[in-house]
C-alpha cells in the first residue's frame, strides 16, 4: 500500500527523494565532506588537544645559561655527560640568592637533582649532609637542584634535615631538563675544571631486604669520588 | 546503427562511472548498509573491550609492567593470550583498528552527510508550492470536504496555526501553500553532526585523556606527572585526608584538603570529595581512596641534630591482637588490654606471635597467640618461666576463661593491628657501628579510623577505648619501644619519635577535554531527534474550488497528518461526521 502511494506521489514533493544522495562530483561529494572533518578536528584540537600553556611561574632568567667563553677548553663539549663540560646554569636559591654553577670553576662540585616527594631524595640526603661537612673545606661545594617543588614545601625539609649546602630551584624544569634527569635523584660529579666526573643515578648507600638497590652506591665509593672531583 | 552506438556508448559512460575510484568510494560512504556495518563492528569491539579484561591505565606504556599483567592472564586464557595481545583484544579502545573504524564512521556520516544536504536545503528553501490536481487523488495524506457556508475560511485557520500561506487564484479555485517548522527539516543533520561531535570526543578522550592516581600522606606531597619534568607539573600537597563513618561503620564522607603547587608557587587551596572534585587550569583532583592506618616516624641524629629519617609508613599488614583479661584471686583487675604482640615464631607445625607481660603484682608472663598450620583458630598461650604447681600454663580457645597460678585469664577474643615490615630503617649508631639501616616491625595499636581527630594532620591525642594511639617499634633494640603521640626515645644516638597517626588520600587527577563535547554532542543528539519526531515539518497543500476544498500533505510518519486536516477543516467552518478525520488504512 505505501508503495502505490508513493508512486503517485509527484517526484518534487517526495521527501525521500528530497533525501536522496546526489553525486556532485569528487570536489563537493568527497573532498568537501573531508574538509568538514578536517574543520571540526582542527577545531576540537584547538580546544582539546592543544598543548598546555605550561607554567608561566618563575623567572625567565633563571635556568640554563651559556658557559662563559673564557670557561670552554678546546676539543671539549658542554653536555651533562661524563667527560663533557659541565652545563651552566643560572637558579635562584631558597634562600633568596642566586648560584651560578660556573661560578664554582675550581671546586669540586656535586650537583644533586631531587624532590622532597622522592622517597630516595629523602634518605640519601642526610649522607650528602655529611659529605658535605666533611669535605667543604677540602673545596667541595654541593648544589641540591629541587625540581620544580615550593618554597613553602621544601624549606622544613631543609631546615630539619640541616641541608647547609645551597638548595637551587629549578621551578620550571630547565637545567633539569638541559642536564637529561630519566628520574630522581640524579647526582653530578664535576670536578674542578667543570668536567663531568661521573653521573649517578638512583640513591646512595640503599638496601633492600640486604640486596644492594640497582645502582646504589656503597659509601666507600661515594668517597672515591668526591677525592676524583677533588684532585 | 547510430542508436546501437549511442547505446553502446551509454554503456562506456556507466562503466567509466564504475571504474571512477573517487565515485566508488563516495557510493561506499553514502551506502546506509557500509554505515550500519561499521556501528556493528564498533559494539562488537565495545562489547569484547568490556568482557576481556583491559590493560589497568597504570600498567599500560611500562613495557615491564605490562609484561607481568599478561602472564597473570595466561592463566585465563592460555595459549591464546599472545594473539590476543598481539590484535590489542586487552586494550581495545586504544588499538589503532578501533580508532580507524571510528575515524571510517566519522567520515562516513560527513560525506553521507554533506551529500544529502543540498537536496534538503533545497526542498526547505524552495518547496514545491504546486502540485498537480491528481496528487490531492492521491497523496497518504489526504482530506476532503464541503465548503463551509460560514466561517473563517482554511487560509485564516492556517495562518493562525502560525502555517506560513502562499495562495494561487486560477479562475474560480484557490490553491493554497502551507508550510510550518520549516527548518524542523534541517534537524536529522544536527542528530548526524552531534554523532560526529560524539565520536571526536572519543578521539579526543583517546588522544587527549589524562588520568593518574596519587596516593598521598597527611602532610606530603607528590607530583601529578610521572616524568621527572614537565612543562605543566604540579605538586598536590595533602594538609588534611577526612573519612567519617557512622557508628554503624558506613562511609559517611571522604574529603581531602588540597593545597595544588605548579611551578615552585602555591596556585590553590581546596576541598575536594568523591562527588565535588577541586580543579585547577583544566585539571580535576578527586577524592577516589582514603586510608587511615599511618604512622609518622622521625629519626634525628643527636650528634648534630638533623633529621635524618622522617616518612609516613604505610601499615598495610595486620597482626594477631588478642584482647586478655587477667584477674587475682580476690578478683581484682590486673589487666585487660589488647597486646600488641612483638616476638614471632614460626615452624612447621605453628605460627606463633607472643610477648612478655609484667603484671601489676610483678608476675612476668608470656602471652601469645598460636594457631596451627592448616587451622584457622588462633589459641591463646599463656605461660610463666619457671618451675611448680603455681606457674601458669594454659591454652585457650576464644571466649574461654581458665584459672591457673592463683590468676583468672579470660581470652576476650582476637583483634589485629595495623603493621609493617620496614626495610632500610635508620638503626641506632652505637648499636649497629656506624648508623647503618636494617630491618623493623611496626605495628600501631589503638588506631582511630575515620574520625576528626584523627584527621588532623598532626599529632592529637585522641582517647579511645584504651587510649591514643601507640606505635611499637620492633628491631631498634632487644625490647620493643611503645610511643605514643608525639614521645621521643633516644637509642644509641638516634631519636626515634612516633609523630602519629597519619592518614591517606588517594586522589585522582583527570584532564580529558572531551567533557564538554560530550555534553555538547549529547545536547544537539537530543534537541536533533525531539525536532524529528516531534515538531516535524509539515506541508500542506489546498485546492479550493467552490464545490469542494481538497488537502493534500506531507509530513513525518509520526503524525496523523489526516486528523490535523480534519481539525483544520473544523476550525474553517466545515460541518464534519465524527468518524471524518480519522486515520485511513492506506
Amino acid at each position: 500500500m505505501s508503495e502505490d502511494w508513493q508512486a503517485s506521489v509527484p517526484p518534487e514533493v517526495e521527501e525521500a527523494a528530497q533525501r536522496r544522495r546526489v553525486w556532485r562530483g569528487p570536489w563537493r561529494s568527497l573532498v568537501f565532506p573531508l574538509l568538514v572533518v578536517a574543520a571540526i578536528a582542527a577545531a576540537i584540537w584547538w580546544l582539546g588537544y592543544r598543548p598546555d600553556s605550561g607554567s608561566s611561574a618563575g623567572d625567565v632568567r633563571y635556568g640554563p645559561v651559556e658557559l662563559p667563553t673564557a670557561l670552554l677548553a678546546p676539543g671539549m663539549e658542554v653536555s651533562p655527560k661524563a667527560g663533557g663540560l659541565a652545563p651552566d646554569f643560572l637558579l635562584e636559591t631558597l634562600d633568596g640568592g642566586e648560584i651560578r654553577l660556573s661560578d664554582l670553576r675550581g671546586k669540586g662540585v656535586i650537583v644533586n637533582l631531587w624532590a622532597t616527594w622522592c622517597g630516595s631524595c629523602r634518605k640519601e640526603m642526610p649522607q650528602f649532609v655529611a659529605t658535605y661537612d666533611g669535605n667543604q673545606e677540602e673545596g667541595l661545594e654541593i648544589i641540591a637542584v629541587n625540581v620544580q617543588e615550593s618554597r613553602s614545601i621544601i624549606r622544613p625539609f631543609v631546615e630539619d634535615f640541616g641541608i647547609d649546602f645551597p638548595v637551587a630551584l629549578d621551578r620550571r624544569g630547565t637545567v633539569s631538563d638541559e642536564y637529561r634527569i630519566t628520574g630522581l635523584p640524579m647526582t653530578y660529579f664535576i670536578d674542578r675544571d667543570g668536567v663531568v666526573r661521573e653521573v649517578f643515578q638512583g640513591p646512595f648507600l640503599e638496601r633492600l631486604q640486604d640486596a644492594q638497590v640497582q645502582g646504589a652506591m656503597e659509601e666507600d665509593e661515594l668517597t672515591r669520588r668526591i677525592e676524583e672531583i677533588l684532585e | 546503427m547510430a542508436e546501437q552506438g549511442a547505446l553502446r556508448g551509454m554503456g562506456w559512460l556507466r562503466l567509466a562511472r564504475e571504474l571512477d575510484p573517487f565515485r566508488a568510494t563516495w557510493r561506499l560512504f553514502t551506502n546506509v548498509r557500509w554505515a550500519i556495518g561499521i556501528i556493528a563492528f564498533l559494539a562488537l569491539a565495545s562489547l569484547l573491550g568490556v568482557v576481556v579484561p583491559q590493560v589497568p591505565a597504570g600498567v599500560r606504556g611500562d613495557a615491564a609492567a605490562e609484561a607481568q599483567w599478561l602472564a597473570v592472564q595466561e592463566d585465563r586464557f592460555g595459549f591464546l593470550t599472545d594473539p590476543m595481545n598481539r590484535v590489542g583484544l586487552f586494550d581495545v579502545f586504544h588499538a589503532h583498528w578501533f580508532v580507524y573504524a571510528l575515524g571510517l564512521l566519522v567520515v562516513s556520516v560527513a560525506v553521507c552527510t554533506v551529500s544529502r544536504f543540498p537536496s534538503i536545503w533545497r526542498a526547505v528553501n524552495r518547496p514545491p508550492k504546486r502540485v498537480s490536481d491528481a496528487y490531492f487523488a492521491s497523496a497518504h495524506h489526504r482530506f476532503d470536504y464541503a465548503p463551509p457556508a460560514a466561517g473563517p475560511g482554511l487560509e485564516a485557520v492556517l495562518r493562525r496555526r502560525r502555517y506560513a500561506v502562499e495562495r494561487y487564484q486560477e479562475g474560480d479555485t484557490l490553491y493554497l501553500f502551507a508550510d510550518r517548522f520549516r527548518f524542523a527539516q534541517l534537524a536529522t543533520f544536527v542528530s548526524h553532526l552531534a554523532l560526529i561531535v560524539l565520536l571526536a570526543a572519543a578521539l579526543v578522550s583517546r588522544l587527549s585523556g589524562f588520568s593518574s592516581g596519587l596516593m598521598i600522606a597527611e602532610g606530603a606531597s607528590k607530583p601529578v606527572f610521572p616524568e621527572p619534568t614537565h612543562p605543566n607539573q604540579m605538586q598536590v600537597q595533602l594538609l588534611d585526608a577526612v573519612g567519617r563513618f557512622s557508628p554503624e561503620g558506613e562511609p559517611l564522607e571522604y574529603r581531602s584538603e588540597l593545597v595544588i603547587h605548579q611551578g615552585g608557587q602555591e596556585v590553590k587551596r581546596c576541598s575536594t570529595t568523591v562527588n565535588s572534585p577541586c580543579s585547577y587550569d583544566g585539571y580535576r583532583f578527586h577524592q577516589a581512596a582514603y586510608w587511615g592506618h599511618g604512622a609518622g616516624v622521625q629519626v634525628r641524629d643527636l650528634s648534630s641534630g638533623n633529621v635524618v629519617y622522617r616518612e609516613t609508613l604505610t601499615l598495610s599488614d595486620t597482626l594477631p591482637s588478642p584482647r586478655v583479661i587477667v584477674r587475682d584471686g580476690d578478683g581484682d583487675l590486673l589487666l585487660d588490654e589488647a597486646l600488641v604482640l612483638t616476638d614471632a615464631l614460626s615452624s612447621d607445625e605453628f605460627n606463633y606471635y607472643g610477648r612478655l607481660v609484667i603484671l601489676e603484682d610483678g608476675r612476668v608472663l608470656t602471652i601469645g597467640t598460636r594457631r596451627t598450620v592448616g587451622s584457622d583458630e588462633w589459641e591463646l598461650a599463656v605461660f610463666e618461666p619457671g618451675e611448680g604447681e603455681d606457674t601458669v600454663r594454659l591454652l585457650l580457645g576464644e571466649g574461654e576463661s581458665a584459672r591457673a597460678g592463683g590468676l583468672e585469664f579470660t581470652y576476650v577474643g582476637l583483634g589485629g593491628v595495623p603493621s609493617a615490615f620496614v626495610s632500610d630503617f635508620p638503626l641506632p649508631p652505637a648499636a649497629s657501628a656506624g648508623g647503618s639501616s636494617g630491618d623493623v616491625l611496626l605495628e600501631m595499636s589503638n588506631v582511630i579510623y575515620g574520625s576528626d581527630e584523627a584527621s588532623a594532620g598532626t599529632a592529637v591525642p585522641v582517647a579511645t577505648g584504651s587510649g591514643p594511639s601507640e606505635l611499637t617499634i620492633v628491631g631498634l633494640q632487644p625490647q620493643a619501644v611503645t610511643l605514643g603521640p608525639g614521645e621521643s626515645v633516644e637509642i644509641g644516638g638516634y631519636e626515634y619519635s612516633f609523630l602519629g597517626q597519619r592518614e591517606f588520600a588517594g586522589i585522582q587527577v583527570r584532564k580529558d577535554r572531551s567533557d564538554y563535547l560530550v555534553w555538547i554532542g549529547a545536547g544537539m543528539l537530543i534537541a536533533g531527534l525531539l525536532v524529528t519526531f516531534w515538531v516535524p515539518r509539515r506541508r500542506l497543500w489546498a485546492k479550493i474550488t467552490p464545490a469542494r476544498t481538497y488537502l493534500a500533505g506531507q509530513v513525518g510518519r509520526l503524525v496523523d497528518f489526516r486528523r490535523e486536516m480534519a481539525e483544520l477543516a473544523r476550525q474553517a467552518g466545515a460541518e464534519l461526521d465524527e468518524a471524518e478525520g480519522q486515520e485511513s488504512d492506506d
